[in-house]
């Protein structure tokens, strides 16, 4: 594999909050990231310091083994549009595209034109007259037809309606497989995106408190459901990091892999292992993080060291 | 330089910032100075009439010069434009529009000169003291002037996007200050002969070359708070 992105220590602090603190990761070539958290985590605040349309605090941040800062030959092999972006003033969707095929060397005209029918964007309204929905259009065609090596979509969904979104699904993933390239997708609607994405990177309050691959994410937590006196003596000196009783069932999720030793005790003790989806994890686990960060450093370690790496 | 020549295209597609609202503010004021011309020819006086109608597109220009960042700069920044190519551009489209508007303040004034005034005697486009220079020195008199207001309100919009709005203020109030300040030091030195004197000497194309210098160093000034800006 080869590192497309690589950032150290990146630490971005605005007057009174830490957008970034103290990032490193790394992102590989030809993958799908998902960058998830929840809103204010600081996603774009980190997308928009990769492609160095603003600034880190301190840390570093290397593209194809470059600072990106005012790099031309590094930048234009990148492309961020924002899920706020502006456009100018009189500029209609047909400007904003025929711009992005000036600066896009692997631009490709008759995907953008596909896209456009098929999201059905009014090409000779203003922009700034467009709809949510519509102006998220913008952006997803042109992220997908720059075809740019590193392509970033900001929460590329906002306002548009199911079949849109599907069809943005669909169409990321077919032109994704024919021309390869890294693509990191962020998002708060998890379980939506979860099945395109190949390694998740979960951020909460500038921090990063997950990055692994979705499968392996999967296979680290399960449900255990039943009376809760044997779940409560299953769960006992385990990672619990959601609790639901209703009665005398409980529903519990713990962290760490089931072995069949495991498995056969369940059925012993009469108890139903239920799948958890990424979201509900991810959503617990930032539940459990915050809920932990208060009282102590070391069961914010705990998660990240012992649990999920 | 291919990706700075893009800007320009990317600036132009503001035809209503760019194109239309001057060619209105031009087409209007210009129309209205004549009208008021002729209502004072019919009634007999003689001119030479000058007005100052003419400054209306230029003043548009800081206008022009400050949308050019707030309004294009963000998307700039998603088309991976770096921000020195977006400065470069976007001053080389300021440059275009600017020599075309000089361009017809130039040949205006030959026009005017040749029909005494649209045969009453009013100028809008001839100014004596320019235009006496010859018409390539008038033409360059027209790009500067139209060139600082452009490259002012381009200066004042990067202060305004990198520092906010209080702080622009600030540094406008500090430049009137000074401004006030340098205007009594000359009163106070009683040297208001020697800068009459001064200012006569430099004449309308020494004025010129320093609006010039004067431009140059906004330009530069500009692009240092552009590139620590954020869209």
């Amino acid at each position: 594999m080869t590192t497309v992105i690589e950032v150290k220590n990146l630490t971005k602090r605005y007057r009174d909050t830490l957008a970034a603190d103290d990032v490193s990761f790394s992102i590989e070539k030809d993958t799908i990231y998902g960058l998830l958290g929840r809103n204010g985590a600081g996603k774009t605040t980190v997308m928009s310091i990769l492609t160095a349309q603003n600034f880190a605090t301190s840390g570093e941040v290397r593209i194809f083994g470059e600072n990106p800062y005012e790099n031309a030959h590094v930048l234009s092999r990148m492309c961020f549009v924002r899920e706020s972006q502006k456009y100018p003033d009189d500029a209609t969707p047909r400007h904003a595209f025929r711009i992005a095929r000036l600066f896009y060397p692997h631009w490709d005209q008759e995907l953008a034109d596909q896209l456009i029918d098929e999201f059905q964007v009014p090409m000779k309204k203003t922009i700034k007259k467009l709809s949510r929905g519509q102006l998220s259009a913008v952006g997803v065609v042109i992220g997908l037809a720059s075809r740019a090596e590193i392509t970033f979509f900001d929460e590329p969904y906002l306002g548009l309606d199911a079949v849109a979104r599907q069809i943005f699904y669909d169409r990321l993933l077919e032109d994704y497989s024919r021309h390869p390239r890294t693509i990191i997708l962020s998002s708060h609607l998890i379980d939506e995106v979860s099945n395109l994405l190949e390694r998740v990177i979960v951020i909460d309050k500038g921090r990063i408190i997950m990055d692994e691959e979705t499968d392996a994410v999967r296979g680290r937590a399960a449900n255990i459901v039943g009376d809760t006196a044997a779940v409560d003596a299953f769960v006992a000196g385990r990672e619990v990091i959601h609790r639901e009783s209703l009665g005398r069932v409980s529903s519990v999720t713990i962290l760490g892999e089931l072995t069949a030793e495991d498995l056969s005790l369940l059925t012993r003790a009469g108890l139903d292992v239920a799948p958890v989806s990424l979201q509900q994890l991810i959503v617990r686990t930032t539940q459990h993080a915050g809920r932990t960060a208060g009282d102590a450093e070391r069961a914010a370690s705990d998660i990240d060291e012992g649990a999920l790496r | 330089m291919n990706r700075t020549l893009n800007v320009i295209r990317m600036q132009l597609v503001n035809r209503q910032t760019y194109l239309w609202v001057p060619v209105i503010v031009l087409g209007g004021a210009f129309a209205i100075t004549l009208a008021i011309y002729g209502i004072i020819a019919s009634a007999g006086v003689e001119g030479p009439m000058y007005g100052g109608g003419a400054q209306a597109p230029l003043w548009y220009f800081a206008v022009v010069g400050a949308q050019a960042l707030t309004l294009t700069f963000p998307f700039s920044q998603a088309m991976s434009v770096t921000r020195r190519e977006f400065h470069i551009g976007t001053h080389l489209t300021a440059a275009l529009t600017a020599a075309l508007l000089a361009l017809i303040f130039a040949v205006g004034g030959l026009v005017e000169q040749a029909t005494s005034g649209w045969g009453m005697n009013g100028y809008f486009f001839y100014i004596p003291w320019v235009s006496d220079g010859g018409p390539a020195a008038a033409w360059l008199f027209f790009f500067s002037l139209a060139m600082l207001f452009f490259v002012f309100g381009y200066w004042g919009a990067t202060i305004f996007k990198r520092f906010g709005t209080a702080v622009l203020t600030a540094v406008l109030l500090g430049i009137a200050l000074i401004l006030v300040g340098l205007l009594w030091l000359v009163g106070r030195l009683e040297a208001w002969a020697q800068v009459g004197a001064w200012l006569g000497a430099q004449g309308s194309l020494g004025l010129t070359l320093w609006g010039l210098l004067l431009i140059a160093v906004l330009i530069a000034s500009s692009y240092l708070t552009l590139r620590r800006a954020v869209p």
